[in-house]
């Protein structure tokens, strides 16, 4: 199952590579550059995209991981260290690693490490609520941008 | 003389109020009458005057309908002058105006039409041209490390795609070139020596045509008017020649419309059709 995304991705440099090539052999100034340019254009997206299926095949679990494992200290610390001011960061994690959870890589081509970045700060954000109280839920914030930065821009 | 007796006195004054009264009474009798008279004469009057205008009305009805009587008659007539034996203007067929001589003309308004750069103007494009290059070597460079990088080196993969993106959608601007302004030099001279060479023929047939009182074609009276209206004949032809030029330049056939269906889009052949729109407005104007 690994190993598929990896070969579409070889597939898709070698396609890649051929279309540079003749996008080379043409020069900038050849009347056909511009419409090779839109294919290579279409030939690097295709790319991309499968570079995004390989990260997604390798993160997904990883980030289910890390979402579950946030959810898990989140109910810890809730009971353990309970406090009307830590409840804010400990939902904002608990709503991060939700998502993750459900949708552990997103559809953009940079979410899903993102998406790893994002899991991971809610969960160092649960895991500093006991010392922090509320003032964690700046790094669950600090991930969310993250990942809308990475994903957005 | 005065009468002594009071009585008798009286009795003669009112004798004399009676003859008075009567005088009045036979004198109103009479005014009775004359106006009598008067009013039965006026009446009489604009009895008469009535009858003449319901005359005139009717006659007025009579000239009206022999009137269209008439134009239909004459539209009749027309149809069957235009069909008949009547010798014909042939404005759609120039074999003296070849096809070299068109494509030479139509080469001149292109020439005319292109821009051409000052050499400052000139400078910077080239100076685009060398920018755009560059970026699209690198960008071609970029796409290249993309086909090798491995999937997880990231921070790599984003970078070489955003120096991608950096020619995608761009167009290279165009190179001035310096052969061309001398090529378009000589293509709007030989294109104003055809344009004047046709414009030649094509007035020269008009005039023929006007000469001889040969009938115009449909699409040309629709445009023109049947004439050249009085004083303005050398404007008139002026158009006219512009007219079946335009129609030889930009292949119109319709046997109706002269100038065809109007151009979308700027440049000359637009200019020159809403120009000719204008002044053959004029000419068909009453």
């Amino acid at each position: 199952m690994a190993a598929e995304p990896f070969a579409r991705l070889a597939d898709r440099q070698h396609a890649l590579r051929t279309a540079l090539r003749a996008l080379q052999a043409a020069g900038p100034g050849s009347p056909d550059f511009p419409v090779l340019l839109a294919e290579t254009a279409k030939e690097v997206e295709a790319v991309m995209h499968a570079r995004r299926d390989v990260e997604a095949a390798r993160l997904t679990v990883p980030n289910r991981a890390i979402a579950a494992g946030t959810a898990i200290a989140a109910l810890v610390v809730v009971i353990g260290w309970f406090d009307g001011w830590s409840l804010l960061s400990v939902l904002l994690a608990v709503a991060v690693a939700a998502a993750v959870l459900v949708d552990p890589v997103g559809r953009g081509i940079w979410e899903p490490r993102a998406r790893t970045a994002a899991a991971a700060a809610a969960l160092l954000a649960v895991v500093l609520t006991p010392l922090a109280n509320g003032w964690a839920s700046l790094a669950v914030l600090a991930g969310v941008a993250w990942w809308a930065w990475r994903t957005l821009r | 003389m005065k009468n002594i007796d009071p009585v008798k006195a009286l009795d003669d004054k009112v004798e004399r109020l009676k003859k008075d009264l009567k005088s009045l009474g036979d004198r109103i009798d009479n005014a009775q009458t004359d106006a009598a008279q008067h009013k039965l004469s006026t009446t009489n009057q604009v009895r008469d005057t009535t009858r003449k205008i319901a005359k005139t009305n009717e006659r007025v009805t009579e000239l009206a309908e022999s009137v269209h009587r008439l134009e239909r008659l004459l539209v009749a007539l027309n149809r069957k002058v235009r069909a008949g034996e009547t010798r014909k203007a042939d404005f759609d067929t120039w074999p003296e105006i070849g096809k070299p001589l068109i494509a030479r003309i139509l080469a001149g308004q292109e020439a005319y039409a292109r821009k051409t750069f000052t050499p400052q103007e000139a400078k910077t494009r080239r100076r685009a041209v060398a920018e755009y290059d560059r970026q699209a070597h690198e960008a071609i460079d970029a796409a290249e490390a993309l086909t090798t990088l491995p999937p997880n080196a990231e921070s790599l993969w984003r970078k070489k795609y955003k120096q991608w993106q950096t020619i995608v959608g761009k167009q290279r601007p165009e190179a001035p070139d310096d052969n061309e302004h001398a090529g378009d030099a000589a293509a709007k001279t030989a294109g104003n020596e055809a344009v004047a060479q046709a414009r030649e023929l094509i007035r020269a047939r008009i005039e023929d045509a006007v000469a001889n009182d040969l009938l115009f074609p449909a699409w040309f009276e629709n445009m023109l008017g049947p004439a050249a209206p009085p004083g303005k004949a050398d404007d008139w032809l002026y158009t006219a020649t512009d007219v079946v030029l335009y129609r030889l330049l930009h292949d119109i056939t319709s046997p109706a419309s002269a100038l065809g269906t109007a151009p979308q889009e700027q440049g000359h052949r637009r200019t020159l059709h809403d120009r000719l729109i204008v002044e053959c407005a004029d000419y068909r104007k009453p």
